[in-house]
């Protein structure tokens, strides 16, 4: 009769959850007479970072912060994570850096094609739409990518679109992703989505909109360990 | 599924000069489904001073309790006022005494001392405190209400502009939370008195 029991990853705290809750777990097991661990590899690691995308009424700002990490390391204080596309297009990814070069790759071979049989740059939602078709070929393998795009649209109006990783998107005045996104997604409902608000709306011109995208890096470079070093900011115009 | 996220909560507690805020929403959910929409999370200690409890709602009532309890019996012993400071760390001792079958909340505490000086802490579920001089957070949401109080506060704001920050904070970050929300209401504790607000936002 064989028997079969679930294996369960490499406990790394000292309480294990189970079906019957969260149990304490003080000593070392070795995966002897609980559950037997199973040593996995992970082909990801978060390379952390959070991007900004704001649109405008004919410009849009793509921001991200510089730092590289791994773990608890800094690998680099001064890496970019923004990518242009077109010239009038910047997609901004956070995740696992080896993700998004690829996909930056493939996304810059899949421009040059159109480039070539249509005697001109693809427009921003075409890219758009592009990106969420590449990021869906790879359902069942994602690309650990977390990617928002920035840019202007083929009438000159600003357009901001946010992915998740397996492709899922849509245009929107504003996005945050990475791992500051919590800190900084309320602040711009606030400020850029005018919500909760009782006082007239004004029509923010580009530079108050660096400023809140200044303010909003400060704020997650407080609080979130992965988000710091620098912060680079694009301004895509006509 | 942490059972820190049960119920759902999401609170704030901030200086201004010579005056603090208390802030939480009002929602008590079980898990997905709302179960009400006038849960109290914040409770008063004295006239200045009010401690708030975010976590499992049933260990917010009991601690709540438990604390009004060993407060009165200070208070009738010591013949005098429990200082914020004092009861802070009353709340720690506590925690820790259940360190190995803890009480599921996150309390925080915001109060005037003898002197009107504003008093800040906030601790974890086994009482571990940490005093701030501008604002703690506490719930679901805390990434949200971190990166909202972290922009928007300023030192020594006046009592109807800490309102308006801690208003503004606490419903830009609750609006993106699933389990906080459906409503908010805010006190502001100055030398004069407690001035109590409902907020009026999103109810979903």
């Amino acid at each position: 009769m064989e028997f079969h029991r679930e294996t369960r990853p490499v406990p790394q705290l000292p309480f294990i959850t189970s079906s019957e809750g969260v149990v304490y777990n003080d000593s070392i097991d070795h995966g002897v007479t609980e559950a037997p661990y199973e040593h996995r590899f992970s082909p990801y690691d978060f390379n952390g970072g959070t991007t900004i995308a704001i649109s405008g009424k004919d410009f849009a700002i793509v921001a991200a912060d510089t730092r590289l990490s791994s773990g608890y390391e800094i690998l680099s204080r001064n890496v970019s994570k923004l990518h242009e596309v077109t010239t009038k297009c910047v997609l901004g990814s956070a995740g696992c850096k080896t993700d998004v070069d690829q996909l930056r790759s493939v996304l810059d071979i899949q421009g040059k094609v159109y480039q070539h049989n249509h005697r001109k740059q693809m427009a921003t939602p075409s890219v758009a739409q592009m990106l969420s078709n590449t990021l869906y070929q790879r359902r069942l393998f994602p690309y650990y990518a977390f990617n928002v795009l920035g840019g202007l649209d083929q009438h000159g109006k600003g357009a901001v679109y946010s992915y998740d990783a397996i492709g899922s998107f849509e245009r929107s005045s504003y996005s945050a992703t990475g791992s500051g996104q919590a800190y900084m997604i309320p602040l711009l409902d606030n400020v850029i989505g005018h919500r909760n608000r009782m006082d007239i709306e004004a029509e923010l011109g580009a530079e108050e909109i660096v400023e809140i995208v200044k303010d909003a890096f400060v704020t997650a470079g407080e609080r979130d360990i992965y988000t710091g070093d620098s912060v680079e900011i694009k301004i895509i115009t006509k | 599924m942490s059972i820190l996220e049960y119920n759902g909560a999401a609170m704030i507690a901030m200086a201004g000069k010579n005056c603090v805020g208390i802030a939480s929403d009002r929602r008590l959910g079980m898990q997905a489904q709302t179960v009400s929409c006038n849960f109290q999370k914040v409770f008063p200690m004295g006239d200045k001073l009010h401690v708030g409890l975010a976590g499992l709602a049933s260990d917010v009532q009991t601690v709540h309790q438990l604390l009004e309890y060993r407060l009165n019996l200070y208070e009738l012993n010591e013949e005098r006022e429990m200082s914020p400071q004092v009861f802070s760390t009353l709340l720690s001792n506590v925690l820790y005494s259940k360190r190995f079958s803890p009480y599921f909340i996150e309390p925080i505490v915001a109060g005037l001392d003898k002197d009107n000086k504003p008093f800040l802490s906030g601790s974890d579920l086994i009482g571990a405190t940490v005093i701030a001089d501008d604002f703690v957070v506490a719930g679901t949401c805390t990434g949200n209400l971190h990166g909202m109080c972290e922009t928007l506060y300023k030192p020594d704001m006046g009592p109807d502009q800490l309102f308006e920050t801690l208003a503004q904070s606490l419903l830009a970050a609750t609006d993106r939370d699933a389990l906080s929300g459906w409503g908010g209401i805010v006190h502001i504790i100055t030398a004069e008195g407690i001035v109590t607000r409902e907020l009026k936002g999103r109810m979903d």
